[in-house]
């Protein structure tokens, strides 16, 4: 008797600690059909793939494959049953080449190296799915929409039936995604079956023949494609929740008519610096941003976006041009200096460089401030009384949840931390805020939050410079949107030009 | 009132947990030791009791137990201090000698003038604390400019100064022409130090450094810049903590501690440059600072008093040897257990650093 | 003649230490644990194995005596890193700590003190016919059977990460162990051996120091060696055909300095000893851009 299901949860139940992250879920998925998982931030999803991958152990709950129990420990289990993944953040080895991370791992041959045969092995599978890359860069030099492929490749080459793809358009523009379909389809016809794990509605509609919809850890339904409707997934997915959202599951913001002002706040004139890693760095770019106005700024991950943002707030990464803050040129000014002229910044990794993991929300909000009058004291001491009063009264305005300010903020969850990040950068009056990928894996209420209070500084006249590798937030809170590829700023769109597929073919060189 | 209670009760169990982790710690190790000087034929409850009464039963238990913790207190702050931002000094051996060396050779040099105690010895502690806080900024600054893992670079500085501590010792223009080993002549009286009922007035440059180690950390800018760096270098770069800065400030910082208690060692214990110094005693302190700061996990608080426990335990050593021919390896191993046990019993129980 | 043959035939010897040592280090730091304790497994293994050696009378058992302790120390230092996540260097700093304490104690236990030193069992030479004969080629021929060793590890381990999918697969953890374990890859498992075969081979080059070259232990008998390999394995940016060059510079300059020292009248000895600790810090200064490090050195893995 053939089961006409390849893979079955059933009962499965995961805690972190004191936070249960799945509670008592059963899904099943049929063979030869795109599945997709949909949920906000944090509902559970990559957890209950990683259990089925191996990587996670489940506290309660049996995985079927086939219709068979089966018990999975590790990668090793489920590569062995046909289960390949591909995970949100990139699991290649940067220093092999794509040939080299593909064969990783495979069980024949461990004392060799067979590197021709396998290569015309891979040839093949990327030929049957109209997939092409270098096969003999190393992996660290390429783009990360390249190595997504690559790693589809890898799990194809172990043979997988059923392949797992962890928030696959992270790091895609629009057209790549039709690419990434159409591969998806071919897939499918072969045989394969695809679980496609998102928290945008839009992708769940055009991709998934049916959807799971995880919410807090817990199955809200699963449907077919007829009945998918986005108010349908919509409710499912924030169920009492009474936001509005878009069709990528964000909170939809009121961007009243823009009141610029006449000069703008900051002037970036030709300015080039070196590239990080694989990056080429930034070549020649000019541009301004103005009071009142949110200007964001389009990328694909790689593309000259992160030495964008340390160079505002760390000029002494420019190799050539000038950044004017109010007509003042910052070229020649410190970190501290350029914090002290009413700049304020959010980076985009929130835990490997914007907190003070095991530091005390107190000690957090000094930072970056540690040098103000208000709280260096005799060029020698700090006031560690103002410093409270400024972590409280960023506690109170952010509404972050905690006892005091004593705790330490690796205990706060990511949209707290974030709201503390926020805040920091408004202990001060801010004439230019720097923010790169603020909402990045929070929950929706908080970036709701993140969001209005982005709106909220360019309404009072403040300047906003928002770096973001999503396009679809851009498009919601930005008053103009510049696109950088390769170093260099490829053109910029008025609100009223916004136009995603555009948009996206620049972000990609097209 | 609620949240005075939380952090009433958040304190208290981090007290209840820091004293169980040292509790069973201390109970695995010494019911290990004990069972292995049962093996070896000597008698258990003689040895504890000696292990650790010497330094109580006596005066002048006590009196070497304080001439042990001073220089301790100052090498566990050498290592101490850059620990704060994951970096491990194993200098303090080489930086405590470099600065005794160059106490030394300075005493002995301007000794001729006849200067006078109230400036000899203020000149002489500066000399010991730049010279110690050159010898560990060096290794800061290889981290620095060179990425020069300090773990390295500080070893190969302590076999360095050893050498060049042997040198002075022999060379003619600082050699003890009577002296069979290699020990300079002794230091004018000028510059030397005495002793208050058996207490060395070193101890007044050990409270001295303990006051200066808290406010420095606690208060003070380049402290929380420390911190911060301690506790995350990224983000405390990416809001303009120059690292580089701050890593040649803490090793710095750690050589000066260090070299004080070099430059005391000379002045108040030995008088001159002894060779035993350099081989023994050094590495001694040296080791054990090391072991005294795992014990209070790098916390620069808890340093006075573990020093002063740790140095009970070296009398009692000490005593054991004497008195029941038990090899001072014994006691030296039990202490690195007990530290490794320490180490592994907190992180299970405090995996996040206890706060 | 007689000099340049001698010379060569006392590096090799030294080489043989420094060589396994640093090989040891990179085997384990190449899957991310960067064993520093080096210095305290070459003092315990010299201890145990010498000791052994000689009331046994069988070289041997001495060198496996020592390979031993040294996988002990490895085991030790695998487990608590891996299960209870403890900092490699903290715990390679107490189990140098460890190592120096239980060599002077197990010596001073089951020697003691006595008038002459005991003496260890022989090492057996290879010799080849008629090449021994050679001047100069004889120096590099006429060794013992823990060099030719030496040239067998670093064989086999080239040969291991250039040459095999299990060595590509070790090189990933090293690089990126989460890579490796979502292919399959048992990243614990290949820690531990690395790591206990890695500090075997530094037990072997241990024991090697009383057995081989000075025929008794005496207390610092390592003289920071195992310090000296850490340096190497470093620079030589973990690879073992980079490791045994490495080996040889520093046992080059370690026995050019004691020539130095007895030839030299003017300049104080002590200058001379300083050398090989000089050396280390003032190549990894001139080598600074082409040191590689394995990403993950350091850092305990876990999935969650």
């Amino acid at each position: 008797m053939e089961n006409k299901n390849l893979v079955e949860l059933k009962n499965v139940r995961k805690a972190f600690g004191k936070v249960i992250a799945l509670d008592n879920v059963t899904f099943t998925a049929a063979k030869g059909e795109i599945h997709g998982l949909l949920g906000e931030n944090g509902a559970g999803k990559s957890t209950l793939m990683n259990i089925l991958y191996g990587l996670y152990s489940p506290d309660k709950g049996e995985i079927y494959i086939d219709g068979k129990k089966v018990r999975i420990s590790s990668p090793f289990d489920s590569i062995k049953l046909g289960i390949g993944m591909v995970h949100q953040i990139s699991t290649l080895v940067p220093e092999f080449t794509a040939v080299e991370n593909i064969i990783l791992g495979t069980p024949e041959d461990k004392f060799k190296l067979p590197i021709k045969e396998e290569r015309k092995k891979i040839k093949k599978i990327m030929k049957e799915l109209e997939l092409t890359f270098p096969l003999d860069v190393k992996t660290k030099e390429l783009p990360a929409g390249v190595k997504q492929k690559i790693e589809i490749i890898r799990a194809l080459h172990k043979k997988a039936k059923l392949l797992i793809l962890d928030e696959p358009t992270t790091s895609l523009v629009e057209s790549e995604f039709r690419q990434l379909l159409k591969s998806l389809r071919v897939l499918v016809k072969k045989g394969v079956t695809v679980i496609f794990i998102t928290h945008k509605i839009k992708e769940i509609m055009e991709a998934c023949d049916s959807v799971t919809v995880l919410r807090r850890g817990k199955v809200q339904d699963t449907i077919n494609k007829e009945q998918m409707t986005k108010e349908k997934l919509v409710k499912l997915m924030f169920m009492e929740k009474d936001i509005k959202v878009t069709e990528s599951a964000l909170p939809k913001v009121e961007l009243p008519p823009a009141k610029r002002s006449k000069k703008p706040v900051c002037v970036v004139k030709n300015i080039e610096v070196k590239g990080k890693e694989k990056s080429k760095g930034l070549k020649n770019i000019s541009f301004e941003v103005y009071g009142g106005e949110i200007l964001g700024v389009a990328s694909v991950s790689g593309n000259g976006e992160k030495e964008l943002a340390s160079v505002m707030i760390n000029p002494s990464l420019l190799s050539n041009g000038d950044i004017l803050v109010n007509d003042e040129s910052i070229k020649r000014l410190s970190t501290l200096s350029v914090f002290n002229k009413g700049v304020a910044y959010t980076p985009e990794d929130r835990i490997k460089e914007g907190i003070l993991n095991d530091g005390s929300i107190k000690e957090n909000v000094l930072l970056g401030h540690h040098t103000e009058k208000r709280f260096f004291k005799k060029n020698l001491f700090i006031d560690w009384d103002e410093a409270t009063k400024a972590a409280k009264k960023t506690i109170k305005d952010y509404n972050v949840a905690t006892p005091n300010e004593e705790l330490a903020i690796r205990r706060l969850s990511g949209g707290n931390i974030q709201k503390v990040i926020m805040g920091r950068a408004f202990v001060n009056p801010t004439n230019l805020l720097i923010t790169h990928n603020p909402t990045s894996g929070l929950d929706v209420l908080t970036v709701e939050f993140i969001f209005n209070k982005l709106v909220e500084t360019r309404n009072n006249g403040g300047a906003v410079l928002c770096i973001n590798e999503d396009l679809d937030e851009l498009m919601i809170i930005s008053d103009r949107i510049a696109v950088l590829h390769n170093g260099e700023l490829k053109g910029i769109f008025q609100r009223s030009e916004f136009d995603k597929y555009k948009i996206g073919l620049l972000m990609i060189g097209g | 009132m609620k949240k005075k209670n939380i952090i009433q009760k958040d304190l208290g169990t981090k007290l209840l947990r820091s004293l169980s982790v040292y509790g069973l710690a201390l109970l695995i190790a010494f019911g290990l030791i004990s069972i292995i000087i049962a093996l070896l034929g000597f008698s258990v409850p003689e040895a504890l009791k000696t292990l650790v009464t010497t330094s109580f039963k006596s005066a002048f238990g006590f009196q070497e137990t304080i001439k042990k913790t001073i220089p301790l207190i100052f090498t566990t702050y050498a290592f101490t201090i850059p620990f704060m931002i994951k970096f491990f000094n194993i200098g303090a051996w080489g930086q405590m000698l470099f600065g005794g060396t160059a106490v030394a050779a300075v005493g002995l040099l301007i000794g001729n003038f006849g200067l006078p105690s109230f400036i000899m010895i203020p000149l002489l502690v500066v000399v010991g604390i730049s010279a110690g806080g050159l010898w560990g900024w060096f290794a800061g600054f290889l981290k620095a400019k060179y990425d020069i893992n300090p773990i390295i670079s500080t070893i190969m500085l302590n076999f360095v100064a050893v050498l060049f501590v042997n040198f002075i010792a022999t060379s003619p223009t600082f050699k003890d022409p009577l002296e069979g080993h290699p020990i300079t002549r002794p230091l004018p009286s000028s510059a030397t130090l005495g002793f208050f009922h058996g207490i060395p007035y070193s101890i007044i440059f050990a409270i001295l450094a303990i006051i200066f180690v808290y406010i420095l950390l606690k208060k003070t800018k380049l402290g929380y810049e420390i911190t911060s760096v301690g506790y995350n270098l990224h983000s405390s770069q990416t809001y303009g903590i120059n690292f580089q800065k701050t890593i040649m400030l803490t090793f710095l910082l750690g050589g000066a501690l260090a070299g004080l208690g070099g430059a005391l060692e000379v002045m108040n214990i030995h008088g001159k440059l002894i060779e035993g110094f350099a081989k023994t005693s050094g590495a001694q302190y040296g080791v054990f600072g090391i072991l005294t700061s795992l014990v209070v996990a790098g916390s620069p608080t808890g340093v006075p008093i573990a020093a002063f426990f740790m140095a009970v335990l070296l009398v009692g050593a000490d005593a054991l040897q004497r008195t029941m021919q038990i090899p001072v390896e014994m006691v030296f191993l039990s202490q690195a257990l007990i530290v490794l046990l320490i180490v592994i019993i907190r992180k299970k129980f405090e995996p996040n650093g206890g706060k | 003649m007689t000099f340049i043959t001698s010379f060569i035939s006392q590096t090799m010897v030294y080489a043989t230490v420094y060589t396994l040592t640093s090989l040891g280090i990179i085997l384990g730091g190449r899957t991310g644990i960067f064993n520093i304790s080096a210095e305290g497994i070459l003092l315990a293994s010299a201890s145990t194995g010498f000791v052994t050696a000689y009331l046994t009378g069988n070289w041997l058992i001495g060198f496996i005596a020592g390979a031993l302790i040294g996988a002990a120390f490895g085991f030790i230092l695998a487990f608590t890193h891996e299960t209870f996540k403890v900092n490699q260097f903290i715990l390679g700093i107490i189990l140098v700590i460890f190592g120096s304490g239980l060599s002077d104690l197990l010596y001073k236990i089951i020697v003691g003190v006595r008038l002459s030193a005991p003496q260890a069992p022989h090492v057996p030479t290879v010799t080849i016919p008629f090449l021994s004969k050679i001047p100069v080629i004889s120096g590099i021929l006429n060794q013992d059977v823990i060099v030719y060793f030496m040239y067998f590890a670093v064989i086999i381990s080239y040969w291991f990460y250039y040459k095999t999918k299990i060595g590509l697969e070790t090189k990933a953890i090293g690089e990126n162990p989460k890579a490796a374990d979502v292919v399959g890859v048992n990243v614990k498992r290949r820690r531990y051996l690395a790591t206990i075969i890695g500090s075997a081979l530094i037990g072997v080059a241990g024991a090697y120091l009383p057995i081989a070259i000075t025929g008794t232990y005496s207390p610092d008998i390592s003289a920071g060696r195992g310090f000296m390999a850490i340096g190497i394995a470093i620079f030589a940016s973990w690879k073992p055909q980079r490791a045994i060059l490495g080996g040889f510079l520093f046992a080059g300059i370690e026995v050019i300095a004691f020539q130095l020292e007895l030839i030299s009248a003017n300049i104080p000895y002590q200058f001379f000893l300083m050398l090989p600790f000089v050396s280390v810090l003032i190549i990894m200064m001139i080598f600074k851009k082409q040191i590689e490090f394995p990403a993950s050195v350091g850092k305990p893995y876990s999935r969650e």
